[in-house]
């Protein structure tokens, strides 16, 4: 029978890190640098093209696309039309790099980095059970990149109005697909990206190898990934629904094997 | 045993084709200080990762204050302390946070470990520090505030590696201090891992040394050394009389191992100290004059030493037969194993330590 996890002790790794964590520009910095760009600096630029540029019909570009998404689209005026394509939809299945990016630089930094710094024995000298370790190490990188991902979301939605409304007169976001994707797409995609890179940051050396093979192949992968399903999330609401869940079952199984294959003895032969 | 804080039978590790340690067999009482020694790779850090469960074995069993590190590594690592080699601090928190992460991942009240934490870091003179994040600390500073936090939950085993390295001289004599206290005072066993011979010479009880992961001596330094000079030095000054016959005299009495003429002194290997008595009584009963009688300690710096050399020397014969004079005292069933082949005459010590006491006449 397994024992209970011991919340105490994994709050107390994931204050630790997180604290660390938020005084380390080399960390920060290209954490908030996408979501930044992503998230305000685009819906700015949306706004002000669209403000500025002759009205432009949507319609031949959603050719193909199902008639339950295009119809609402092509319906409204063509001032409003490209505007509520790409902030309403098609920065959504994007905004999926942002959860991922963030857990993949964080997870890099919560094993690769603590080797790198020579603080990892010290964790492994403390009463805290292997499988309650990965649990911290894990949720100190989730929980941020979902904070992240919620923070950056309101200011999207804030900005993404404000800019587009000299176009649209009224809020128009968030749509369903973006409550879909914020609230339930986008914590399973950055748990399952943590759930492989966790592994390939307990493997390597510093946070740097880590960070290469995560950037040079685990997000490309994964971005491969979503940009196969990004038709399919614009479909209907409950295809992203179950996409999520999908996400979830494969995140969760992922983990569950990682904490469970997770071994100080592994950790402390490579020290 | 209830008395015994570490036990280890056939303790072995392997790094793929490396041996790290092979059958380590040691057992080391309660409230006693075991100075780990050798050289860098002999295998002390991957002993106390297996003592403290960070590290599996592939052969051998241990117990830690009665807890097998396989069965229950949580329940021992609440109970010990460890500072590693390396001070393990966060550059990016301050040194109070450092320690109050380590406090609540043992479980610790935050309010109680924050008192302890004070306590502990001006102890080690780290309260100017405290608030301040470690990047900016020096080598020494970081030691200290790494050594506190080892102690923050007054573990009743401590591993330290290289407890001092890195410290002034006045910090190294206050944590030896320290350590001595721990061990002396308030009965923890600590295991003390260093290359200073002369720190480990004052703390330890015991010595193990280790040599690529095999225990080439294991006891205590007197007892080791008694194994391997065949016999305690001491040196009488006497006078009054003709040297070759006070040393006739001498040679004769029972424990006394070896004399040789040494300018106008003799040079004597004895069993006890007791002997040297006995010699004294004896010569001044004949009419001579003795100015001095010294009985001499080898340190565990010439055991060290001796036991490098010795290996060196024959390789087999350290490697291959652990000194181990430990083993009666502390109550393991495997007894003493001496060196062989057996020991020359008692050869002049290297180094000996200072005279402790001096008998006149």
């Amino acid at each position: 029978m397994s024992t209970p996890i011991d919340w105490d002790a994994v709050r107390a790794v994931v204050w630790k890190n997180v604290t660390a964590v938020k005084r380390s520009k080399a960390v920060v910095l290209p954490m908030l640098l996408l979501p930044a760009v992503m998230l305000l600096g685009l819906p700015i630029v949306i706004g002000i093209l669209a403000a500025g540029s002759a009205p432009m019909n949507v319609g031949s570009l959603l050719n193909g696309v199902p008639s339950n998404l295009a119809d609402p689209i092509v319906s409204l005026p063509e001032r409003q039309q490209a505007v509520v394509l790409v902030l309403g939809y098609l920065i959504a299945p994007l905004f999926l790099i942002i959860p991922l990016m963030v857990s993949a630089v964080l997870a890099a930094d919560a094993f690769a980095g603590e080797k790198e710094r020579r603080t990892i024995e010290t964790l492994l000298h403390l009463p805290i059970s292997n499988r309650d370790l990965y649990l911290a190490k894990l949720l100190s990188a989730f929980l941020p990149a979902v904070a992240v991902s919620w923070v950056g979301f309101a200011c999207y939605l804030v900005v993404g109005n404000a800019s587009a409304w000299p176009v649209m007169h009224r809020l128009f976001l968030p749509t369903w697909l973006w409550t879909a994707v914020i609230l339930w797409l986008s914590p399973a995609v950055a748990a399952f990206g943590l759930g492989i890179m966790v592994r390939v940051s307990a493997r390597a050396r510093t946070s740097q190898e880590a960070n290469q093979l995560g950037g040079t192949v685990i997000l490309p992968l994964v971005l491969a990934i979503v940009a196969q399903t990004s038709v399919l999330l614009l479909a209907e609401l409950w295809v992203t629904l179950v996409i999520g869940a999908v996400v979830w079952a494969v995140a969760i199984a992922l983990n569950v094997r990682g904490a469970r294959r997770f071994a100080r003895d592994t950790l402390a032969t490579k020290l | 045993m209830a008395d015994v804080a570490i036990s280890t039978d056939g303790l072995t590790r392997v790094f793929g084709t490396q041996v790290a340690l092979s059958a380590l067999s040691i057992e080391v009482p309660r409230g006693e200080v075991l100075a780990l020694l050798g050289p860098n790779g002999a295998g002390k850090t991957t002993t106390v990762r297996l003592l403290n469960a960070v590290l599996a074995p592939d052969a051998g069993s241990m117990r830690v204050l009665g807890i097998d590190p396989l069965v229950d590594p949580d329940e021992l690592r609440r109970h010990t302390g460890v500072l590693t080699e390396h001070a393990g601090l966060d550059d990016r928190l301050t040194a109070t946070e450092n320690l109050l992460a380590v406090a609540r991942i043992r479980g610790m009240d935050t309010a109680v470990a924050r008192r302890r934490i004070g306590e502990l870091l001006e102890r080690f003179g780290m309260s100017a520090r405290a608030d301040q994040r470690v990047a900016g600390a020096s080598t020494g500073q970081r030691k200290r505030i790494a050594l506190a936090r080892s102690l923050l939950h007054d573990p009743e085993v401590l591993f330290l590696d290289e407890p001092t390295s890195g410290l002034d001289p006045a910090a190294i004599r206050d944590v030896v201090a320290m350590i001595d206290s721990l061990a002396a005072e308030q009965g923890r066993t600590v295991i003390l891992c260093t290359h200073f011979l002369g720190e480990a010479d004052e703390l330890a009880d015991r010595m193990a040394m280790l040599h690529h992961g095999h225990l080439e001596a294991f006891g205590r330094p007197a007892e080791l050394a008694a194994q391997l000079w065949n016999g305690i030095p001491a040196t009488l000054e006497v006078g009054g009389i003709d040297l070759p016959a006070a040393a006739d005299l001498v040679l004769s009495i029972r424990g006394v191992l070896d004399v040789t003429l040494d300018g106008a002194s003799l040079a004597l290997s004895i069993v006890d100290r007791e002997v040297l008595a006995r010699a004294v009584s004896e010569l001044v009963r004949a009419g001579a004059d003795v100015f001095a009688a010294r009985p001499e300690t080898h340190t565990l710096s010439d055991v060290y030493f001796e036991v490098e050399r010795r290996r060196a020397d024959d390789g087999t014969t350290a490697m291959g037969s652990a000194v181990n004079a430990g083993a009666a005292d502390a109550g393991t069933a495997s007894g003493m194993r001496p060196i062989s082949p057996a020991p020359p005459p008692p050869p002049p010590p290297p180094a000996p330590r200072s005279p402790e006491t001096q008998a006149q006449p």
